[in-house]
């Protein structure tokens, strides 16, 4: 996996820089991904073959190339050869990965669509083409996850296989109410990082502020550390914060499968 | 002499521990990890039709972590 510098998005002296990307796919999850970089200034290119989803894309005044992603000329026809990264998001996986082959070699930083879980771990252990691989179901999954259990935790995002940031809401039968952030002890694994007082915006913690039910917490963690964390702050019974971490999950992937 | 392909469909992640597998089933020639919607293609050369089905249907769809396989026989 190989690091983009390109990638960052504010540059030494903090101006903003907008980057051009291409996507395949303006189905779902393609023309949603491509209305989210639009909205942050970035200029998006798609590629698609179907009709309807062409019709629909350009209904939006997105760009779109006619034609199938996994082809050289479309490709540059999409000006891939000018891109700063390319997202191979089609429902179809020989398609997402000859294109991020044809892209890796023109120098773009590639993201290819998967459709199964069990592929994430194969691609990303033998796709060199590919810098990082995307299974849109996981994150849907995290956002029925969510609201299944009902708001006391909630997974913001997977970081690597073994690390997630997660938000936290205390309760009046966590072990640390009543405690202020400086006397906060969590795992060694675990790091707070941000804090915000019931009804106020999250922001950097202050170490003189006291830990009260309805305040919320920022935490990131390895997830061997996951539902300690979890029951310091929220106050759950060991079993049921191991069940809500999915610490019995076999993929090794988070609690998020 | 029956030359045939078969397309493995993996339901799990440890594909190199599947092409090990694979590749010790007599008859095998060679397998390989691969990128698209299968995950694994290995070649076998055996003296009868009904060696290759035993190979595909027996053999590699018995190994934990295969789902299905596809098999295709050789014409040249």
């Amino acid at each position: 996996m190989a690091w983009y510098t390109g990638a960052n998005l504010l540059t030494r002296a903090g101006v903003l820089v907008f980057m051009r990307f291409v996507i395949i796919g303006a189905g779902r999850v393609g023309l949603r991904t491509a209305r989210v970089l639009r909205d942050e200034g970035h200029e998006v290119t798609l590629i698609e073959r179907d009709e309807s989803k062409i019709r629909r894309a350009r209904t939006q005044e997105f760009s779109v190339v006619e034609g199938d992603g996994s082809r050289e000329e479309i490709l540059e026809a999409a000006d891939v050869t000018n891109a700063d990264a390319l997202g191979a998001l089609t429902g179809d996986l020989n398609v997402n990965f000859t294109a991020c082959m044809i892209a890796n070699h023109y120098g773009c930083r590639t993201i290819m669509r998967i459709d199964e879980a069990y592929r994430e771990e194969i691609y990303r252990e033998y796709a060199d083409e590919v810098d990082e691989v995307i299974y849109p179901e996981r994150l849907g999954a995290i956002g029925a996850k969510n609201a299944l259990l009902g708001g006391t935790i909630r997974a913001i995002a997977d970081i690597a296989p073994h690390l997630q940031v997660v938000e936290l809401t205390i309760t009046n039968g966590a072990p640390v109410n009543g405690y202020t952030i400086s006397e906060l002890q969590l795992p060694a694994d675990a790091t707070v990082l941000a804090f915000g007082k019931h009804d106020q915006p999250l922001g950097i913690p202050d170490e003189d502020l006291s830990l009260e039910d309805g305040d919320r917490l920022v935490v990131l963690a390895d997830f061997d550390v996951l539902s300690e964390v979890r029951q310091l702050l929220v106050g759950e019974s060991p079993g049921k914060a191991a069940a809500n971490a999915g610490s019995d999950a076999t993929s090794g992937t988070g609690g998020v499968n | 002499m029956v030359t045939a392909f078969v397309m493995i469909k993996a339901n799990t992640g440890e594909a190199d521990r599947l092409r090990d597998s694979i590749e010790t089933i007599e008859g095998v020639q060679s397998a390989h990890i691969v990128a698209g919607d299968v995950d694994i293609i290995a070649k076998a050369q055996v003296e009868t039709p009904a060696a290759v089905k035993n190979i595909a249907a027996t053999q590699i769809q018995g190994i934990d972590g295969v789902e299905n396989t596809q098999t295709y026989i050789a014409m040249d």
